[in-house]
């Protein structure tokens, strides 16, 4: 029986809208530190009903087969990106556990840790290590990275010379030669001009599709059914679907109220 | 290569995980590597700056403290003196303020991807320790010019500034994941730091407290690195055994509570920093 790649159970996030919620006077954080082996679970629960929070998510359970892509659509505030951010680690879930086997790589934003001072190389090493290549990986891939980004006149100068475009276009293509088993994708990231866009489409593509397992959000319905072998769709929370791309496509168009239309001929 | 994660609620986390700590290190030397690049980029001067600032604070407090007052040194000569506990002391003071604030000051990079919190105050530490090899290298200098050799008390200063380290370690970890959701912490730093300085031996020996608030003078393990220090590099008198058990015994109880602390708050701070 092959092992699952990504399974998650009834995963669940909450948060406090209230900013202030999380400040606590110093003398409360005190008391509720020491209090916590003494305290019952259900005590932990009440805060949770609070008037001015949310929960982002709420008992989210799927399975990824390694080597399929799941395509995670949703309208936004649906909880895709707290979703994404939960699986690649960067916040904790309120309630629930997941598993992943293999190396997880997040394309969730770019150009992390670029610092204006340095440059373009180095921020190369830089960012490359900060998601999750080894040095060496990052000097093997260097030049292949700075020819995707068509920067190569300009990488040894700082990038706060770089025009934002020149910045997003490093910044992408350093996150694009990330390798790893699973991989979070946001489509989100493809930058820059009509061409580059098109370039950063491709990359991800082949990136999905060369048998790693993929957990890709898009809010173009033409790149889910191209990519995706299944579909997850979100609603305030909540997963009001998974399984079959095209039916999921239709859960979503029904959630945001398009009427369905055939494609037009003109 | 196979690895499996497993991503559980807030209140779960394992408390010790040093394979991890481990497979990170490649972040770890970048953001030190990052760090001290950026710091001597457009600088003119550059590392002449690390310098610079042990030799003023040198040379001001010998005129203030040790000729216009005369603090009593045990007959050291106060340049060798003071310099001594300042390279102790400047490396305190910039690993102190920097691994308290490290969290806040990396919150673009919280927010954004995953790697164990604590990796930023080892940055900031290290980073410290690199100037402090720098002002070491102003103590050496000193000494060769008053012409003092060494004691056995060198053999205790790499163990002396590990408990700094760790001293350091333990009240950072507190400090650093209090700030996220508490700002003033970020007010108390400058303030906390000059108050320690002044409860440190930097200025004056130890030996100028009276005997009844020794007890009290150990809880800052400082207090002991400096003397050691002295002792090694300026030909002061060794600390007292007892003093550095005390020491040791804060800097352990800060480092397990603060290391509990952090880990605990360090599932929420991507959500409140």
């Amino acid at each position: 029986m092959s092992k699952v790649a990504l399974s998650v159970s009834r995963l669940g996030k909450w948060y406090a809208v209230n900013d202030l919620r999380y400040r606590r006077s110093l003398s409360e954080l005190i008391i509720q530190v020491f209090a916590a082996p003494f305290r019952r679970k259900a005590d932990v629960r009440s805060i949770h009903q609070a008037p001015d929070s949310i929960w982002a998510l709420r008992d989210i359970s799927f399975e990824v087969q390694p080597g399929r892509v799941l395509g995670v659509i949703g309208r936004n505030g649906s909880g895709k990106s707290t979703l994404l951010k939960i699986l690649a680690r960067i916040t904790t879930p309120t309630e629930g556990a997941a598993e992943l086997r293999g190396r997880v790589g997040a394309l969730l934003e770019v150009g992390t840790g670029f610092h204006p001072d340095l440059s373009g190389r180095e921020n190369i090493l830089l960012n490359g290590t900060m998601i999750g290549m080894t040095p060496k990986e990052v000097r093997r891939r260097e030049e292949e990275i700075i020819e995707f980004s068509e920067c190569a006149d300009f990488i040894d100068t700082p990038v706060r010379h770089y025009s934002s475009g020149m910045f997003m276009r490093l910044a992408f293509a350093v996150a694009a030669h990330l390798e790893a088993e699973i991989m979070l994708v946001d489509e989100v990231l493809a930058v820059g001009d009509e061409a580059f866009q098109q370039k950063c489409k491709a990359k991800i593509r082949e990136t999905a599709l060369n048998g790693r397992t993929v957990l890709f959000t898009s809010h173009d319905m033409d790149s889910i059914k191209k990519i995706c072998h299944s579909c997850l769709v979100l609603d305030h929370g909540k997963a009001v679907h998974v399984g079959d791309v095209d039916e999921g496509i239709r859960v979503y168009k029904e959630i945001c109220g398009i009427p369905l239309q055939p494609p037009l001929n003109t | 290569m196979s690895q499996t994660f497993l991503i559980r609620a807030i209140g779960q986390q394992p408390l010790l995980n040093f394979g991890e700590l481990w497979a990170f290190r490649h972040l770890f030397y970048i953001l030190v590597w990052r760090a001290l690049r950026v710091r001597y980029q457009q600088t003119v001067i550059g590392v002449a700056w690390a310098l610079l600032q042990p030799i003023l604070y040198t040379f001001v407090f010998t005129v203030i403290f040790g000729l216009l007052m005369s603090i009593p040194t045990n007959g050291q000569p106060y340049p060798v003196f003071v310099m001594s506990g300042l390279a102790v002391w400047l490396f305190v003071a910039q690993a102190f303020n920097q691994a308290s604030a490290s969290m806040f000051n990396n919150a673009h990079l919280i927010n954004r991807i995953y790697f164990p919190r604590i990796i930023l105050i080892l940055v900031a530490i290290a980073v410290a320790l690199a100037d402090f090899l720098l002002a070491f290298a102003v103590l050496v200098v000193l000494m060769i010019w008053y012409g003092i050799v060494p004691t056995m008390g060198a053999l205790y200063f790499l163990p002396m500034m590990l408990l700094a380290v760790m001293t350091i370690l333990g009240l950072s970890l507190w400090l650093s994941a209090l700030y996220v959701p508490y700002r003033d912490v970020g007010h108390l730093l400058p303030f906390m730091t000059t108050i320690w300085m002044f409860l440190s031996p930097v200025i004056y020996p130890s030996t100028l407290l009276p005997p009844k608030y020794q007890f009290l003078y150990a809880l800052n393990p400082i207090v002991v690195v400096i003397d050691t220090s002295r002792w090694a590099f300026a030909g002061g008198p060794p600390p007292q055994g007892w003093m550095v058990a005390v020491s040791c015994g804060v800097a352990a109880f800060l480092c397990v509570t603060g290391y509990w602390f952090f880990r605990r708050q360090e599932a929420t701070f991507a959500d409140v920093v």
